[in-house]
C-alpha cells in the first residue's frame, strides 16, 4: 500500500524520551547537545560526551539517530561545533540537521551525512536540488500544503535529484506537535522582549499568552474574539496521514524535544500504529477517533492539520497551556529495587495515592510506563490509600533507581 | 564590594554579556559560552568582585542575559 519506505523520526530530550521513543515503535530519533539546538534553554541538553551513548542506545536497537545543530552560528561557536562533529563522527551518527552554511561546509568536509533543517524554509524543487549538492535528505518547510509536497518528491523523482549518498533525495515532513506563528520557526519575538533568541534555542513563548489591544488615545480596549492572538494550534495529521503518505514524503517527524516521556510514547505509538494500519490496508474513521483520543490525552494546545489542507493560519489556541485532558501529578521517586522478585520501590514525596490510581513511572531504562494500580503494598502491608513518607512496591520488570519518577494520572479540569 | 555570580554551564553562548561590557566578558572560543574575566570558580559557579563604578552595567547585563544566570550580589 505505501510505495516508499516510511520513516517514524522521533523527538528525544532525554534518555527517558529516547527509551520512550524507542519502546513505542520509532524508526529513528533525533537529539540536540549543548547550547547548539534550537531546544538549548526549555529542556536540559545532552552533552557532547552523552552522543557515544545515545548512538550505542541507537545501534542496539537498530534504529536511526540524527542531530540538530540547527541554531544560528557565531564566531564563537565554531570550535564547540568542531569538537561535536567529530564527536558525531567518531560514535557513526546517521546525519546531521542543519541549516547554518558553516555546519553544511564541516559537514562535506567530514563526510557527515546531513539533513537539511526546517529552518532552511526549502519550500521549492529548485531548493531542493541546490541542497542536493550537501544533503541526502531535506526537511520541508512546515507552511507547504501536501499537494506541494507532493510536486516536489515527484519533481525529485522526475529529475532524479540525488542527494551526497547517490540516492534519490529524501523528503521529510513534520506530522505532529507545536507550530510556530512565524515562518519556519524564524521568530524574533522573545528577541525584542526579553533579548532571548529563539533561534539560539531561548524562545520565551511570548505567542503562547493572551494579548488585549488598547487604543492608546482614549485607552479603549479593543475587543478580540480570541485574546490568544499569536497562539496557533498544534499539527496533528493522524487524520490525513494516508494523504501525507501519499504526498511521498518518507520521513514523517514529530516536533518535542522539550516535552516528556509520556509525550513522546503516547505520541510516537499513535503514529507507528497508523503507518503500519495503512501499510497493511486497515486505517480507518474507527481508528482515527482511538488515535485522536489518546492523543488528546497528553500535552497539546488543540489541534489542526496545519497548512497541508491548504487552510490559512487561523486555527488558535483557547488556553495558555495544555488542552491535554490527563495531566501527571509528581508522587516519589524510586528508592529500592529487588531483582530476585523484580518488585520495585518507591517513596512517597509528594500527594497521595490509592488503589485504582492510575500510576506513570518514567525514567532512562524504562522511557515511559503506564498502569493501574490494583493491589497495593504500602510500607510491606496491603492497603487502600498511601500519603508522603509511605514506600510502596509493586511488580516491576527493569531496574528501578533514585532517578526514576514516579507520577499519578489526573483528569486535567482546564481540558 | 558588590559581586558577579555567573552559573556558566547554563549559558546558551548569546554574546549579549561581552556585547555590553567587553571589560569583564570574554566568549569562550573553546566551549563557545561567555567567561567571568578574572572570576574564582566553585564548581560551575564564577563569582567575581566588581568595583562600585561598573555596578549599574553590569545589572544592565544581568538584566539582559536570556539565560538569567548572571546575578549581582
Amino acid at each position: 500500500m505505501i510505495k516508499n519506505k516510511i520513516e517514524l523520526l522521533a523527538p528525544a530530550g532525554s534518555f527517558g524520551c529516547l527509551q520512550a521513543a524507542i519502546n513505542s515503535g520509532a524508526d529513528a530519533i533525533y537529539f540536540g547537545v549543548e547550547q547548539l539546538n534550537m531546544r538549548t534553554k526549555s529542556v536540559a541538553p545532552f552533552l557532547i560526551s552523552d552522543i557515544k551513548q545515545v548512538a550505542a542506545v541507537c545501534k542496539a536497537h537498530k534504529i536511526k539517530s540524527y542531530i540538530t545543530l540547527n541554531t544560528v552560528m557565531y564566531d564563537h561557536d565554531i570550535r564547540l561545533l568542531q569538537n561535536i562533529l567529530s564527536e558525531v563522527k567518531k560514535n557513526a551518527i546517521d546525519a546531521v540537521i542543519a541549516a547554518d552554511f558553516a555546519v553544511i561546509q564541516y559537514c562535506r568536509q567530514l563526510d557527515i551525512p546531513l539533513h537539511v533543517s526546517t529552518q532552511a524554509n526549502v519550500s521549492n524543487i529548485e531548493a531542493v536540488e541546490f541542497f542536493s549538492s550537501f544533503a541526502d535528505a531535506v526537511v520541508l518547510a512546515r507552511e507547504l500544503t501536501l499537494k506541494q509536497v507532493s510536486q516536489i518528491t515527484k519533481e525529485i523523482e522526475r529529475k532524479k535529484i540525488k542527494g551526497v549518498s547517490g540516492e534519490l533525495m529524501k523528503v521529510e515532513i513534520f506530522v505532529h506537535g507545536a507550530l510556530c506563528m512565524a515562518i519556519s520557526g524564524k521568530c524574533y519575538l522573545s528577541l525584542h522582549t526579553q533579548n532571548a533568541s529563539a533561534n539560539r534555542g531561548a524562545c520565551t513563548q511570548n505567542c503562547r499568552r493572551p494579548y488585549k489591544v488598547t487604543d492608546t488615545e482614549t485607552n479603549e480596549e479593543l475587543h478580540i474574539d480570541n485574546e490568544y492572538i499569536m497562539s496557533p494550534k498544534d499539527l496533528c495529521t493522524i487524520g490525513v496521514l494516508d494523504e501525507v503518505v501519499n504526498s511521498g514524503a518518507c520521513i514523517l517527524k514529530i516536533e518535542g524535544r522539550s516535552k516528556g516521556a509520556d509525550y513522546v510514547s503516547v505520541v510516537t505509538k499513535c503514529y507507528r500504529e497508523a503507518i503500519d494500519a495503512i501499510g497493511e490496508g486497515s486505517y480507518s474513521d474507527e481508528k482515527i477517533q482511538h488515535w485522536k483520543k489518546e492523543l488528546t490525552a497528553v500535552y497539546n494546545r488543540g489541534f489542526w492539520e496545519g497548512y497541508y489542507l491548504g487552510h490559512k493560519l487561523g486555527e488558535w489556541t483557547r488556553n495558555p497551556g495544555s488542552s491535554a485532558t490527563e495531566k501527571k501529578i509528581y508522587i516519589g521517586k524510586g528508592s529500592k529495587y529487588y531483582p530476585k522478585i523484580k518488585v520495585a520501590e518507591f517513596t512517597i514525596e509528594s500527594g497521595n495515592i490509592r488503589k485504582g490510581d492510575t500510576l506513570m513511572l518514567i525514567g532512562t531504562e524504562h522511557g515511559m510506563k503506564k498502569e493501574q494500580i490494583e493491589n497495593l503494598m504500602v510500607n510491606g502491608v496491603e492497603a487502600d490509600k498511601a500519603v508522603k513518607g509511605d514506600k510502596i512496591t509493586f511488580a516491576c520488570d527493569t531496574k528501578v533507581s533514585a532517578k526514576d519518577k514516579l507520577y499519578k494520572i489526573v483528569q486535567n479540569p482546564n481540558a | 564590594m558588590p559581586k558577579i555570580i555567573h552559573y556558566r554551564n547554563k549559558c546558551i553562548g548569546c554574546n549579549i554579556c561581552f556585547e555590553l561590557q567587553p571589560e569583564i566578558w570574554r566568549m569562550s572560543k573553546k566551549d563557545g559560552k561567555a567567561t567571568l574575566i578574572k572570576s574564582l570558580a566553585k564548581k560551575d559557579v564564577f563569582i567575581s568582585t566588581i568595583n562600585e563604578s561598573i555596578l549599574y552595567q553590569s545589572q544592565e547585563v544581568a538584566k539582559a542575559c536570556p539565560a538569567k544566570i548572571i546575578k549581582i550580589i
